[in-house]
């Protein structure tokens, strides 16, 4: 089937408003926290994050359940909701400007036109009453979309290179659909409306290989036939390393190492880098060297408010460990957050 | 201890769209597993895995063929005289979630079936907290922080090592574990992994698992056997390491060509196979049931039907006219 190469200023859809990028947006996320409130008070999930997403690459954002992935992503639109809240920090995005500034009306229009979202657990974020057809109108009319013929032309074609039937798809309830075609469907409501920031929240978790190869590849594709900036959030470490070119690391709320996908891979750096890529079950290598990360995340009550969040499953450990948050330190493109990590990049292996 | 010949299962889909339509689930599946061993069955999902592993646990019905456990066939006994041959059998599903009821601790969870299992062999009631605790420890968990918690306060890994624990109350031969770690983050995967391993090596239960993830399947044991079932057949059969290493059915190989390559640390297989087009249960196809998705596929395999057998002087049993060693699997780079 043949796919047209979408850009902003042909889009079948609509002429995109004055303000929106036509290009693949920069996006950068300054000393950004956002807190839960809990009986315990407000309770940071993020906190002082800095993170660039450079435009046209996908960046993947990769860390354990409640390491505060989700969270980042809501915040990327704006669109944390109580009883969270952004305490602080901005999210500049090109031609949008600080998102966090953002308010009703504008608000609402930046998110679908200029930032397409899956949202984790897309297979059951589908309204169980209206077809999928139905539910795509509706996101066109909530957009002004005018053309709505051309929005389902659009549709159908995103789903028939996923490998759908597109017109089934589309007039099919969401219980007719398997998990794997109901996470291609919230993929295609990503990009239908033509953004050009496309975050993705575990757009393959629970879905088997095949499929995710299938979907991966997708992304991937489209990503660069329509010169988007995208951002991919996943538990799994490998599936970052299929599709991103940039790489970051979440733990307790921070961003404990980032850099260029294949130099991470190859040599990371921060204790938990090394432990999540040790974890990943394999089908070659030494089967007695792979080994469960020891303990478990934190949750927001047990995050240590002072010293490195990691510091209790952390085999390097020193006493400053526990006193001091290790700052971000970059050398090159690569960025790590530890203290037994010295300038230029060397491991001290053995904790104090 | 448990052999199967011949399991059939179609299912009569319900609701609106699919009406009356069948799934052929199993289209005649030969199993066996060892006392003590350990088998894997991998594929995709829709493929007939669940149907399957919930039959062999007596928690299915099939339309035709035979069981028999223990050197017993199940066709000869009423159903109620069934039962105690497969409690032998105990099931472990894929979500930890809804496996645990919410309103219940731990320590409730337990102490029914444990009750039970103390009147079953004229246990004093003592022995009910004292075995709970020691199911625990050999699941890795602390009793004494596990014990009075409800689930919803456990992390995901924790409350599968609880639904495993829980399994063992029955002092089981065999675990059947499906798809048991899909829903826990990658970094405790291989902690559950190892239980089970050890569980078998220790208490000597056989493990079945069961799993669209064929690297997880490695580290169950790669002395096991793997079954390789595509649409209710069994395409390829032989030991883990053998079916791993050197893959000759092009559904395999789609498979493991599927798993993400760790670019950076690995160099990806020279000839990843992928499908040339997704899984359609709806359309029904004569020959090999692969064909419509091989790459590899020719006038043959659309008119005549492959059986499963070892041909071609491989190690393992296949049915792939053209069976074929591929590359298809990511090597180590050099450390660097
Ligand atoms: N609505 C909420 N109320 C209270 N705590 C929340 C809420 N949403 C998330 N959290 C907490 O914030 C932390 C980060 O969660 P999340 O962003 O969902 O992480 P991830 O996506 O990495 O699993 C977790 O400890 C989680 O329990
Ligand atoms: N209770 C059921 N009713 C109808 N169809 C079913 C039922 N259980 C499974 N199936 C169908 O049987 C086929 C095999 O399913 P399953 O055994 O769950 O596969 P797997 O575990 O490999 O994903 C699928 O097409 C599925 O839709
Ligand atoms: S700062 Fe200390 S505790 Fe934290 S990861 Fe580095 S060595 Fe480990
Ligand atoms: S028999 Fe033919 S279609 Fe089937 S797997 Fe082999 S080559 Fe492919
Ligand atoms: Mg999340
Ligand atoms: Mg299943």
């Amino acid at each position: 089937m043949a796919v047209s190469v979408e850009t902003s200023a042909e889009t079948p859809v609509e002429p995109m408003p004055e303000s929106a990028p036509k290009t693949a947006p920069g996006v950068r996320v300054g000393g950004l926290s956002v807190v839960y409130k809990t009986p315990a008070g407000e309770l940071p999930a993020i906190a002082g994050i800095d993170l660039e997403l450079r435009p046209g690459t996908i960046t993947g954002v990769v860390g354990e359940s409640g390491s505060g992935k989700s969270t980042l992503a809501l915040s990327l639109l704006n669109a944390v909701q109580p009883p969270g809240r952004i305490a602080a920090g901005s999210v500049e995005i090109d031609g949008l400007g600080d998102v966090v500034g953002l308010r009703g009306e504008e608000l609402r229009k930046a998110r679908g036109r200029h930032i397409g979202y899956v949202f984790q657990a897309a297979q059951n974020s589908l309204n169980p009453l209206k077809t999928v057809g139905k539910q795509l109108l509706d996101l066109g009319r909530s957009h002004g979309v005018s053309d709505l013929r051309a929005l389902v032309r659009e549709a159908k074609e995103l789903l028939g290179r996923m490998g759908l039937d597109g017109a089934r798809v589309l007039d099919s309830h969401q219980h007719e659909l398997s998990g794997g075609m109901r996470q291609r469907v919230g993929i295609m409501l990503a990009l239908v409306l033509n953004a050009h920031l496309v975050v993705l929240d575990e757009p393959t978790t629970a879905l088997d290989m095949i499929t995710q190869a299938t979907i991966l590849r997708i992304i991937r594709e489209v990503h660069e036939e329509r010169g988007l900036t995208t951002m991919v959030i996943t538990h799994d470490l490998g599936v970052v390393a299929e599709v991103a070119d940039r790489l970051a690391v979440m733990y307790g709320g921070r961003v404990v190492e980032q850099g260029p996908t294949h130099e991470v891979l190859a040599t990371p750096r921060h204790p938990y880098t090394r432990g999540l890529l040790g974890a990943i079950p394999r089908l070659v290598g030494d089967i007695d060297e792979a080994r469960a990360l020891p303990g478990r995340p934190p949750t927001l009550g047990t995050v240590p408010r002072e010293g490195c969040v990691f510091r209790e499953r952390c085999a390097l450990r020193m006493d400053v460990c526990e006193t001091v948050e290790p700052p971000t330190v970059a050398d090159g493109p690569r960025l790590v957050a530890c203290h037994a990590v010295e300038a230029g990049g060397a491991v001290r292996e053995e904790s104090a | 201890m448990i052999r199967g010949t011949g399991i059939v299962k179609t299912f009569k889909q319900r609701g609106s769209v699919l009406a009356g339509r069948e799934v052929k689930a199993l289209r005649g599946v030969d199993f066996s597993i060892e006392k003590g061993g350990a088998v894997s069955f991998i594929g995709e999902s829709g493929c007939g895995k669940t149907t399957l592993g919930r039959i062999i646990a007596g928690l299915e019905t099939y339309d035709s063929g035979e069981i028999v456990i223990d050197g017993t066939a199940m066709s000869a006994l009423k159903p109620r005289a069934r039962q105690p041959y497969f409690r032998r059998i105990q099931l472990i599903h894929q979500d930890p979630y809804s496996a645990l009821n919410p309103t219940r601790t731990i320590h409730q969870t337990l102490h029914a079936p444990l009750a039970l299992r103390a009147k079953q062999t004229r246990r004093p009631g003592s022995w009910i907290d004292t075995r709970a605790a020691e199911l625990l420890s050999l699941v890795g968990l602390d009793p004494g922080y596990v014990l009075p918690r409800y689930p919803h306060q456990l992390s995901g890994g924790m409350r599968q090592r609880v639904v495993i624990a829980r399994a063992l109350t029955v002092d089981p031969e065999m675990l059947v574990a499906d798809e048991a770690t899909s829903m826990i983050d990658v970094s405790l995967r291989l902690g559950i992994l190892s239980l089970l391993k050890d569980l078998r090596e220790r208490l000597g239960v056989s493990v079945l698992f069961i799993t669209h993830d064929v690297a997880t399947a490695r580290y169950i044991g790669g002395d096991g056997d793997m079954y390789v079932i595509y649409r209710g057949q069994i395409v390829e059969r032989g030991k883990v390491e053998t079916i791993i290493s050197s893959p000759v059915h092009p559904y395999t190989q789609s498979l493991l060509s599927a798993i993400p390559v760790l670019h950076g640390l690995e160099r990806p297989g020279e000839q990843r196979v992928v499908p040339t087009e997704a899984l359609d249960e709806s359309k029904s196809d004569d020959g090999c049931l692969f064909a419509r998705r091989c790459p590899f596929s020719t006038d043959r395999c659309t008119s005549e039907i492959p059986l499963l057998a070892r041909s071609g002087g491989f190690a393992q049993e296949h049915s792939c006219f053209y069976p074929e060693r591929r590359n298809v699997v990511a090597t180590p780079l050099e450390a660097a």
